[in-house]
C-alpha cells in the first residue's frame, strides 16, 4: 500500500467492462484463438498498477500470440513476492531502487542485452545517467548505477554486456500547491518548511522517500548539506529527523499521506496548500476544480525508474516468451498507453510513433496542448491549450537531485522515522 | 484495502484462550484445582464420551486440522523467523538474538550523558502508545456503549423494541470498515459539516483544525467503529438478569444506586470483560485508521511490522508481531484476572 503503487487513479468501470468483456470474448473464440485457448500456458508478470494495467498486457498477448498474466500489487507485495517467489512469475516489473535487494538475492537472471533487437535506442539516462550531454546524474539509486552486470549476475562498472532490468517507464516527483492558498509561486523545495504554511502542509509517510524530499527542503533552506541524500549516513540521518521531529511537535504537518487518493483529497479538502505529490495527482485535483500546480523546483526533483527483470527460475521456451515480452515494452505501445498518465518510456523515439503528434508535444516536449487530449482510456483530461508542469522532458530530467534510493542504514531510517511519526 | 484483515489475526490468537482458558483455575490456586476445578470437567468429557454416534473427536477434527495449519504452523514460522538473520534482501536460518536486542534496546543506560538517557526503544514506545490509545478507547467505549445496553436490556421492555434498537445499532456495520473511518472525513475536516456549523453558528471565527489529523478526532473515531463490540455482549449479560431478582431488591428496600452496585453492575461484568477483549484485541492490531483518521501522524505497531516487512527485513517483523502478540495476551489475561468469565456465567 505504500510507495508508488497508487501512482494510477482507481480501477475505472472502464477498464471493469473491458476485463467482463475479454472473459467473455475468450469463452467464446477459445477455439479461434489458441493463444487464449491455452489457458495456462505464456507467462506470468508482477508489479505495481504503473505498468500491470489489463489492457497493457492483453495488448501484449495479443501482438505477442500467447498469454501474458499480469497480477498487480501493492508495494510491499511487490517486493515481497519478487524476492520469496521467483518460482511465480517470469518477469518482474520492478524498480531500481529496489535494487541493493534484488541483486545480492540473485532471484532475477542477468538479461542479455543481444537479444534486445532495441538496445541501442534505449536512452542515455539509464546507461550513463546523463539524459543529456550536459544533465546531472543526481544522488541515490540512479539507474545507472544498479544496470551494469557480469554474466553471473554481479555489479560492474558499466557498459557491459549484461544488464539488471530492461529500463521501461519512470518520472520525476516534486512538489504540489494551490496557488490560491499560497499566494506565490513555489520554487524551492525550501517552501515546505516555510511557516507561511505551518499546518498546512503534508509529507509522503514512506520513510525511504519522505526522507528525500526532506532533505531536499533542508538543503534548500541552506542550514544542512548532505553528502548523499540517497545514501545517508547516521549522523545525517539524525540531525534530519530531529529536525522534522521540531517542526512536527510545533505543528506543521497536517498530515501524512500513504495513497495516492490520499493526497488528491488533502488538498481538494483544503487540508493542505503544498504537499510532496506525485504528478497524476495534479489531473485528479484540477478535475475536482480545485487550483493545482506541480513545482518545477530549482534544486531538481526526485526520480523513479521502473523496469522488466526475468525470473532466475524462466528456462526454456518460457524463458524466449519473457524475452519477446520485454522487448515488446521497447516497441512502443506500452510506452504510449502510459504516457497519457504522465509517465515516460525509456525509448522516446519508438513511443513517438503510437502517439499523435498533439500528444507527442504535449507529454514529451512540454508544448501547449494544440487540442484536447485523452488519458489511456479515452476520458478528456487536457484541455487544449494546457501546458505540462515542469517543461519538456529533457528539461525535467537534466536535473534530477536524487533519486528514489534504499540506503544502506535502511534499518536505522526506518526506526526513527517510526520516532518521528510517534514525537 | 486488503491490509486492513491483517491486523485481526494476532486478534485471534489473543482471543482463542479468552474463551476457555482451561489452565487458568490451577495456575491460581493449585490446591483447590486438582479437586475442584477438574471434577466437573472430567465429567464432563466422560458424558461426551458417551454421547451416542461413537467417538465425536471427528467433530473437531476439521476445526483442529485447520487451526494447527493456518494458526499453529504459521505462529510457530514466525516464532523461529524471528532468531534468523536479516540478510538486507531477505533472511539466513543463522540463530542470533540480535533482532530482540535491538527491539528492547534501551539507549544510553550506562551513559547519563546520552541524548537519550534511559529512552525506551522506538518499538518499546510505539508498544506503549498503542497500549495508551487501546486504553483510552476501551474507557471511553465502556461509558458510551453500557448506558446504550443497559438502557436495551433493562428500559425498553417489549422484545421486538429491543431487537429492532439493537438492530438499528448494528446498521452503521453493515458497511465496511474503512467507509465508516473514511465518514469521518467530510464531518471533521476544515471544510467539514461540524466546522461549517460553528462558523455559522458564530461560535468560531474560522475554522478550526483540532477536529481531524488530530488526537482528538482519532480517538472520536475509534470509539464509533468499536463501541458496538462491547455494546453486544454487555447488552446480552443484561437481559439475562432476573427481572424478579430486581424486584425482590426493590421490595426490601434498596434504591436504584444499590440495586445497580449490588446486582447489575456484577451480573454484566462478564459481558463487560468480553466486550473489552474484543475492543482490546482489534485496537492493538489498528493500523488503518490511524492513517485515514490521525493523517498517518502516528505510529502503530501494525505500521511498524509493515515498513520492516516491505524492504523484506522479516526477522524483525516478526519480532515485533510476537511481542504485540504477547502484549495482546496480557492484556487478555489482566482483563480475565479482573473478572472472573468461567465463575460468572
Amino acid at each position: 500500500m505504500s510507495v508508488k503503487n497508487m501512482h494510477r487513479r482507481g480501477r475505472t468501470r472502464r477498464e471493469f467492462l473491458g476485463e467482463t468483456a475479454k472473459v467473455a470474448a475468450a469463452g467464446a473464440l477459445a477455439g479461434g484463438f489458441p493463444h487464449i485457448a491455452r489457458g495456462s500456458e505464456g507467462i506470468r508478470t508482477i508489479g505495481l498498477a504503473v505498468s500491470i494495467i489489463n489492457e497493457i498486457q492483453g495488448k501484449a498477448s495479443e501482438d505477442l500470440g500467447f498469454a501474458v498474466r499480469g497480477q498487480a500489487l501493492g508495494y510491499g507485495a511487490m517486493v515481497g513476492k519478487m524476492l520469496n517467489q521467483n518460482d511465480q512469475y517470469e518477469v518482474a516489473e520492478g524498480y531500481f531502487n529496489d535494487m541493493d535487494v534484488m541483486i545480492p538475492s540473485k532471484v532475477w537472471q542477468p538479461i542479455d542485452t543481444q537479444r534486445i533487437p532495441e538496445w541501442e535506442k534505449v536512452s542515455d539516462l539509464t546507461k550513463t545517467g546523463r539524459l543529456t550531454p550536459e544533465s546531472n546524474p543526481g544522488q541515490g539509486d540512479a539507474p545507472f548505477r544498479h544496470l551494469w552486470l557480469d554474466e553471473d549476475g554481479n555489479r560492474v562498472e558499466g557498459p557491459s554486456r549484461y544488464i539488471s532490468m530492461l529500463p521501461g517507464w519512470h518520472n520525476a516527483d516534486s512538489l504540489g500547491y494551490n496557488p490560491e492558498e499560497t499566494g506565490r509561486p513555489i520554487e524551492s523545495w525550501a517552501e515546505l518548511f516555510s511557516d507561511d504554511f505551518a499546518g498546512q502542509v503534508a509529507l509522503l509517510n514512506a520513510p525511504q522517500i519522505g526522507v528525500m524530499d526532506a532533505a531536499l527542503a533542508v538543503e534548500g533552506l541552506g542550514i544542512f548539506q548532505f553528502k548523499d541524500k540517497g545514501n545517508m549516513t547516521r549522523e545525517e540521518i539524525d540531525f534530519l529527523i530531529d529536525f522534522l521531529i521540531e517542526k512536527k511537535q510545533a505543528g506543521h504537518f497536517r498530515a501524512f499521506w500513504e495513497t495516492f487518493g490520499q493526497s488528491v483529497n488533502l488538498m481538494v479538502n483544503g487540508e493542505v496548500v503544498l504537499e510532496s505529490m506525485w504528478s497524476p495527482a495534479v489531473t485528479a485535483i484540477k478535475a475536482e476544480g480545485v487550483p493545482c500546480v506541480y513545482a518545477f523546483p530549482k534544486e531538481g526533483m526526485r526520480g523513479w525508474h521502473g523496469g522488466c527483470a526475468i525470473s532466475a527460475k524462466a528456462t526454456g521456451k518460457t524463458l524466449d516468451q519473457a524475452y519477446e515480452y520485454i522487448n515488446w515494452w521497447l516497441e512502443g505501445w506500452g510506452g504510449a498507453f502510459v504516457a497519457r498518465q504522465g509517465y515516460y518510456m525509456s525509448v522516446p523515439e519508438n513511443v513517438r510513433k503510437h502517439l499523435e503528434p498533439e500528444e507527442w508535444d504535449f507529454w514529451y516536449e512540454g508544448k501547449p496542448a494544440a487540442k484536447e487530449l485523452p488519458d489511456p482510456y479515452g476520458t478528456i483530461i487536457v484541455e487544449e491549450g494546457e501546458v505540462r508542469d515542469g517543461g519538456s522532458y529533457w528539461d525535467r530530467f537534466r536535473n534530477i537531485a536524487v533519486w528514489n534510493s534504499l540506503m544502506d542504514e535502511n534499518n536505522y531510517l526506518v526506526e526513527r522515522w517510526t520516532e518521528f511519526l510517534n514525537a | 484495502m486488503a491490509n486492513h484483515a491483517i491486523p485481526q489475526h494476532p486478534g485471534l490468537v489473543g482471543a482463542v484462550p479468552a474463551r476457555g482458558f482451561p489452565w487458568r483455575g490451577g495456575d491460581d490456586r493449585p490446591g483447590e484445582a486438582a479437586s475442584g476445578r477438574d471434577g466437573p470437567a472430567a465429567a464432563g468429557a466422560r458424558a461426551v464420551r458417551r454421547a451416542p454416534g461413537g467417538h465425536p473427536g471427528w467433530l473437531i477434527a476439521p476445526a483442529t486440522l485447520w487451526l494447527f495449519v493456518f494458526l499453529l504452523v504459521p505462529l510457530a514460522s514466525i516464532l523461529v523467523f524471528s532468531f534468523f538473520t536479516s540478510t538486507g534482501f531477505g533472511m539466513a536460518p543463522e540463530p542470533t538474538i540480535k533482532n530482540y536486542v535491538d527491539y528492547f534496546e534501551v539507549e544510553g543506560f550506562f551513559d547519563p550523558e546520552a541524548r537519550k538517557f534511559l529512552t525506551p526503544s522506538v518499538f518499546l514506545s510505539t508498544l506503549g502508545t498503542t497500549f495508551r490509545f487501546a486504553l483510552t478507547v476501551m474507557v471511553l467505549c465502556l461509558l458510551v456503549g453500557y448506558p446504550i445496553a443497559y438502557f436495551l436490556a433493562l428500559q425498553v421492555q417489549a422484545f421486538k423494541w429491543q431487537l429492532a434498537l439493537f438492530l438499528l445499532c448494528m446498521v452503521p456495520f453493515w458497511t465496511s470498515y474503512l467507509i465508516r473511518a473514511v465518514a469521518w472525513l467530510p464531518m471533521l475536516g476544515r471544510r467539514g459539516l461540524l466546522n461549517r456549523a460553528l462558523v455559522e453558528l458564530g461560535i468560531v471565527e474560522k475554522p478550526v483544525s483540532f477536529l481531524l489529523y488530530s488526537e482528538f478526532g482519532y480517538t472520536m473515531a475509534l470509539v464509533q467503529l468499536y463501541v458496538v463490540l462491547c455494546i453486544g455482549p454487555i447488552f446480552f449479560s443484561l437481559a439475562k438478569i432476573d427481572r424478579q431478582v430486581l424486584e425482590a431488591a426493590r421490595d426490601m428496600g434498596a434504591n436504584a444506586f444499590q440495586i445497580f452496585r449490588e446486582i447489575i453492575l456484577p451480573l454484566s461484568l462478564p459481558g463487560v470483560a468480553i466486550g473489552m477483549i474484543f475492543i482490546f484485541v482489534m485496537l492493538m492490531g489498528e493500523f488503518a485508521s490511524a492513517v485515514v483518521v490521525y493523517g498517518g501522524k502516528i505510529s502503530t505497531v501494525g505500521t511498524v511490522i509493515l515498513n520492516y516487512y516491505t524492504f523484506a527485513n522479516y526477522p524483525f517483523a516478526a519480532v515485533n508481531a510476537l511481542m504485540l502478540m504477547i502484549a495482546m495476551m496480557i492484556g487478555v489475561v489482566i482483563i480475565l484476572r479482573v473478572v472472573d468469565i468461567r465463575k460468572q456465567l
